[in-house]
């Protein structure tokens, strides 16, 4: 993109400081700038080996008067043909291996320049982060540390005339591999620079005539360690392609997939309105059909067939063109995984089967062909069912992750010993198969393995990938349950020892001070005067049994007046958790804590969680209190937030507080307080329902383990008592004074939760299908009609029919999310499904951090504490709402997946029939919903009839009509139907997934 | 997002500069000695500026006139070549609002420290055209003006040095370039001498006022080390002048 100029002048300023300039040429939008900056070289930039002499007296202090680590080691690795080294790594193997680079048995004083570094902030900022992290967490293994060769008087290389950015970068890098190599000769330790790029290899061994330092490959530097063999494999397998002779991949196979627009193209497109851009969704049902989101247009555009998605990912970033008008289409009726498709394919082949090179002509379309296009795209979406469908002509940003999958075992041949490749199936099934190459195909079969996708030629048909890890055999739990941790993103290792380091040195014996007014302990924490001491009231938790981490806790009292004193007292984690340090970034990035069957991967550390926060009774414990003033109708009259020290009297269990509630004979002060609570969150529950709250509705069960075998007992419809919702109506009460406290104290960056409500395209097939076969109707003019037509959709012959409409609108909402207040008008604040103007999340700050961000709000509102910058930069606030509501929806689908794994098991055990509902119906098979197991499960045509193609499905009427088995007559089988299924778990051959599979009695 | 870490973990900021260093500061001084009673070209870094002082002289207008002190007038020229794209406004640039806050700061940090009644129904014009600017451009301007007004034998009180700080996340950084200004929220300061008073404090965005100390305490240090340089930078010039009129 940029040329230079003239040699750029370099004048001396002082003692080891020069300054120069960076003079080059950007080129946007078609013109040209000049851009000059200054840069300045220095001669006080350390090697940060422990083995230097020289380095130590040149280093300077920074801001904190800290100096700089250093980190490499003495006695590095050392290797039969290199010696003692430290390793350089460029540009490429960072962005093609940081896995590797990641890998705790390998590449150990790794050296990385800072050009590398800022090539490949450009090329991936994931990647950078990931090189930042291993750099700032790898002092005592991994030993990784950032050379700034471009800040250094003796690294600093000028760019020549006629040279290329690339190769000025490249010379850089050569340069400071020499001057490593001369500078640590004397220590016997040799510099090894691990490149891919064969010209520059060869240029470095050019360059300096007595070879100072060597030069090799990825793949023979992995050669020469002694773990070779393991760390071959995970080398990514572009590299094997590339680097060996067989890259003369057929010519003639090249058009499988047609090639990505150019990037002038594509931003021209955009911008002229003939391109669209926008996230892809794949169909769960069918990985063959994607919709992408367009502002433009009311509905989802449809990409169909494996063309038009042209390799894009599910949830990729996409450029998308319509197609004529001619293949528009309706959204398939069809359900199709990628597990049971092409399964005959041959790994060992580079791409083409003829099956879709057949269509791909389209005609040329001029832009304003396109734009009428457009118009007519949005008409139809208006009136017709047929819905305009793209293809994908460029991906802008990938998706890709590292997967978890099984290599498939019919693509295994079990002959071969050496390296084959194989197929690997992803538990994602919206994702299409991944090729490998591997020389431990045999050994892995049956595994869990994680993978990670290089790349996807246009003349494969599948992307290719390289083996990462095993997790350990299919169906054992620790697999399964580090599958899906993995699977869902979430951060399971053990806390880090610089986040440990930041807890309270007392560990489990840190006590709260006895006397607030203590002079001691006041100079260790001078915030302590502003604490409040409420050791007098009667405070109780209410939680589920068992329940280890008590974030919330409760009093009520009655007032002379009649009123009534109520007060929520939360667990006081910013206390603890201060901003800025490791344990903050740390419980920032991992979001929530998730809770699993059989696991709970916490959000802070088990010391914080469950002891020194969590407001276990009979000891004192550090609060944050919301106390109101309630009059008798439970309207607020006043309200006060204070940090407060309390001394919970009791920790009941839902079922023991009832108890305790509905026994006449307990009258103790603690119990009235309880009675009045209750009374209290009746009348509060029953406001929210006037005002228009919706009672919504989710197949959720419990899985009962065996306390002793830790196996999966039995399954169990979640129980609602009272006393669960007398807990929930404080704390929505307490969470929506919050958040107008902070809102008015902080009107830009105050840290809420809004529920948008569901545009009325979410509810058309359901009411069209309720109008059909029952003539219900669900209307949307507010949250209050909704709720009430949720109320008249009775069925007086089925109980359950009511719930199972509940359950099909929650899926048709928006969901909730996490914001600042300066994202959105006052208006959109609005909390649909709780019916208020404005709502954060307060009460549980021990397993989300949004809590942990409104607790510091509000003490920066009630002027306890100063806020802190960060939650008061909209910017940041800006990173911290994106990663909350990520981490919270995979958190979401992480504790859903481990239900139905755990359910799974339980139904290995007990085949039985069961009741179950017909919620959706496709051309070739039908969705059943089973109640007591809270599965779904598709049943496909074949499975229900042995003529398949004389089954009929009705599109208007929802209804499939087919032969049964060994039937004589035609069944039909509507939507919403209670049907009798035989429910059995299955292990599917190909997948090796458990699944429910239901048959239709 | 900048392509560059605007300040690394081992402690080097986008240009090479660690947190309290300065950027290159050069001057002339007296270098349009037919054009103005007192001149100065500085560079502190690649902001490139010239100041012209006139006066004190007779005011054209009679509005100009104050019967007990001069009239500072500061007019402030930004060429349109002065960033890396040619400023695309067609209009007058003088009357921006931008550039206007800029004059009034300016003339409330000298009014005070130029004795001013001293020179009673005269005006002081001072004229400055920034010819490049990279980021901390108040700063500098304060710098060129100081020298300007010390050439054209103005009574002034002391010098005034001026400098703009960077905070990036909790760490100060002295002496902003572009790039670190539109990175985060910066202080300028006006410092008198080597004292610790202020005749300028600006703070454009936000600061955490528990940082603000901090920020403070460099940006004075700063300060006084560019008052040093501008110091050498006037007695070296002094020298020369002195000797060439002995000469002559």
């Amino acid at each position: 993109m940029s040329t230079p100029v003239i040699a750029p002048r370099k004048k001396r300023l002082s003692e080891g400081l020069t300054v120069t300039q960076k003079v080059f040429i950007r080129s946007r939008n078609g013109g040209a700038t000049k851009i000059i900056r200054e840069h300045y070289l220095r001669s006080d930039i350390p090697c940060l080996s422990k083995s230097c002499s020289q380095c130590q007296s040149i280093v300077v202090p920074d801001a904190k008067n800290e100096l700089p680590n250093f980190v490499l080691s003495e006695d590095p690795q050392k290797l039969a043909s290199l010696g003692k080294h430290y390793v350089v790594v460029d540009t490429n193997i960072v962005l093609l291996a940081i896995d590797l680079l990641e890998n705790p048995d390998c590449f150990f004083d790794v050296i990385v320049p800072q050009i590398v570094l800022d090539e490949v902030r450009n090329k991936s900022y994931p990647v950078y982060t990931r090189l930042r992290t291993l750099c700032r967490d790898s002092d005592d293994k991994k030993r990784f540390i950032v050379f700034h060769n471009e800040f250094n008087e003796k690294t600093f290389v000028d760019r020549l005339p006629n040279e290329t950015i690339n190769d000025r970068n490249d010379r850089a890098i050569r340069k400071t591999c020499e001057w490593y190599a001369d500078h640590l000769k004397s220590y016997g330790i040799n510099i090894v620079l691990v490149t891919n790029d064969r010209l520059n290899r060869e240029a470095a061994k050019k360059e300096t005539k007595e070879e100072n330092y060597t030069t090799r490959s990825l793949f023979k530097y992995a050669d020469m360690l002694p773990n070779a063999d393991e760390i071959k494999e995970l080398i990514p397998n572009l590299d094997n392609f590339s680097d060996s002779s067989d890259i003369l991949i057929d010519e003639k196979s090249d058009a499988t997939f047609p090639d990505y627009y150019s990037t002038s193209r594509v931003m021209g497109g955009l911008r002229s309105g003939g391109l669209y851009q926008g996230n892809i969704q794949i169909s769960e049902y069918n990985f063959l059909e994607g919709t992408v989101s367009l502002p433009r247009f009311s509905k989802p555009v449809l990409v169909v067939g494996q063309k038009n998605l042209n390799r894009a990912f599910n949830s990729d970033q996409v450029v998308v063109e319509l197609l004529p008008e001619s293949e528009w289409k309706a959204p398939s009726s069809l359900t199709l995984d990628s597990e049971h498709f092409d399964i005959n394919d041959n790994p060992d082949a580079q791409g083409d089967d003829g099956d879709f090179t057949g269509e791909g002509t389209t005609a040329v379309v001029s832009d304003k062909q396109r734009r009428l296009l457009a118009k007519e795209a949005i008409l139809a979406q208006k009136s017709k069912k047929i819905q305009p469908t793209a293809k994908v002509v460029s991906i802008t940003r990938r998706s890709w992750r590292q997967y978890v999958g099984q290599i498939t075992p019919s693509s295994v041949d079990e002959k071969i010993n050496g390296i084959q490749n194989v197929f690997v199936i992803l538990m994602d099934k919206c994702l299409p198969k991944i090729r490998i190459r591997t020389r431990r195909a045999q050994e892995l079969l049956g595994k869990r393995i994680v993978i990670s996708i290089d790349s996807w030629p246009a003349n494969h048909k599948y992307p290719l990938g390289h083996f990462v890890r095993d997790l350990g055999d299919v169906e054992s739990t620790e697999a399964e349950t580090e599958a899906l941790l993995l699977e869902h993103d979430v951060e399971y290792r053990p806390f880090s020892k610089k986040v440990l380091e930041c807890l309270p040195s007392e560990g489990h014996d840190w006590k709260a001070p006895v006397q607030l007014d203590n002079a001691d302990e006041l100079a260790k924490d001078p915030l302590l005067a502003k604490r409040r001491d409420l050791r007098d009231k009667l405070i109780c938790s209410i939680d589920p049994p068992g329940c280890v981490d008590i974030d919330d806790a409760l009093h009520a009292k009655k007032l002379p007046n009649g009123n009534y004193e109520v007060g929520v007292h939360i667990a006081d984690v910013t206390h603890f958790v201060k901003t800025g340090t490791a344990l903050d970034g740390e419980g920032a990035s991992r979001g929530t804590s998730v809770y699993l069957v059989d696991k709970r991967i916490d959000m802070l550390p088990m010391l914080l969680g469950t002891d020194l926060c969590s407001l276990k009774p009979y000891v004192d414990r550090f609060a944050f209190s919301v106390i109101w003033e309630l009059d008798q109708d439970a309207n607020i009259v006043n309200v006060d937030f204070m940090k407060s020290v309390i001394k919970s009297r009791e920790a009941f269990s839902y079922e023991q507080a009832q108890l305790r509630i509905d026994d006449p004979n307990q009258t103790d002060e603690l119990t009235l307080g309880m009675r009045a609570l209750l009374q209290l969150s009746i009348k509060l529950k029953q406001k929210r329902l006037d005002s228009g709250a919706l009672n919504l509705a989710s197949p959720e069960v419990k899985v009962h383990m065996d306390s002793e075998t830790a196996d999966p007992g039995e399954v169990e419809i979640k129980k609602l008592l009272a006393t669960n919702s007398l807990v929930e109506e404080f704390m929505l009460l307490a969470n929506i004074s919050v958040a107008r406290k902070i809102f008015d104290a902080f009107p830009q960056t105050a840290m809420l939760r809004r529920h948008a409500a569901p545009p009325s395209t979410n509810f058309e097939t359901l009411n069209e299908m309720l109008q059909k076969r029952k003539n219900m109707h669900i209307s949307l003019e507010s949250s209050k009609a909704l709720a009430d037509s949720l109320d008249r959709c009775v069925d007086p012959k089925d109980e359950y029919f009511n719930t199972l409409v509940r359950i099909m609108s929650t899926r048709c909402m928006m969901a909730a999310q996490y914001f600042y207040s300066g994202a959105y008008s006052y208006a959109d604040f609005k909390h649909y499904g709780l019916a208020v103007d404005i709502y954060t999340h307060f009460t549980s700050p021990i397993r989300r951090y949004c809590d942990v961000v409104a607790h510091r709000q509000l003490a920066g509102a009630i002027g306890y504490e100063p806020l802190s910058l960060e939650h008061r930069d909209k910017h940041k606030m800006d990173m911290i709402c994106k990663n909350i509501n990520r981490k919270h929806r995979n958190a979401q689908f992480a504790g859903r997946a481990s239900i139905e794994y755990y359910v799974g098991q339980v139904m290995r055990n007990n085949e039985s029939i069961e009741t179950g509902y017909v919620i959706k119906v496709f051309n070739n098979g039908v969705v059943v919903l089973v109640p007591k197991f809270g599965v779904e499960g598709l049943i496909r045509v074949e499975n229900l009839t042995d003529d398949v193609e004389g089954a009929v499905f009705d599109e208007v009427e929802f209804k499939l009509t087919f032969k049964p088995k060994g039937a004589a007559k035609t069944r039909d089988v509507y939507v919403f139907q209670k049907v009798d299924v035989q429910v059995k778990s299955v292990l599917d051959p190909v997948t090796s997934k458990r699944k429910a599979e239901l048959l239709l009695v | 997002m900048s392509q560059f870490e605007v300040y690394s973990p081992e402690g080097l900021r986008m240009d090479g500069r660690r947190w309290n260093e300065l950027r290159r500061f050069e001057t002339s001084i007296n270098t349009h000695s037919h054009a103005a009673d007192g001149s100065s070209y500085l560079e502190q870094g690649n902001n490139k500026i010239i100041t012209l002082v006139k006066g004190p002289t007779e005011p054209a207008l009679r509005s100009q006139l104050d019967q007990t002190k001069a009239t500072l007038s500061i007019s402030v020229n930004v060429t349109k070549f002065s960033k890396f794209e040619r400023s695309k406004s067609t209009g007058n640039t003088k009357n921006e609002r931008r550039i206007l806050e800029m004059q009034t700061a300016l003339v409330r940090t000298f009014e005070k420290n130029l004795m001013l009644n001293l020179y009673p129904r005269t005006i002081i014009d001072i004229e400055i055209h920034v010819l490049q600017q990279d980021g901390g451009i108040l700063g500098s301007l304060i710098n060129g003006i100081t020298l300007a007004c010390i050439d054209a034998g103005i009574a002034m009180y002391d010098y005034i040095s001026g400098v703009s700080i960077g905070l990036y996340d909790t760490t100060p950084l002295l002496d902003v370039n572009s790039l670190e200004e539109a990175a985060m929220s910066c202080v300028t300061l006006g410092v008198v001498g080597k004292s610790e008073k202020l005749s300028l404090l600006q703070v454009e965005d936000k600061i955490p006022l528990d940082r603000l100390e901090n920020v403070l305490a460099i940006g004075i240090a700063g300060a006084h080390r560019i008052r040093d340089l501008m110091d050498t930078a006037l007695r070296a010039h002094a020298e020369k002048r002195v000797l060439n009129a002995s000469k002559r």
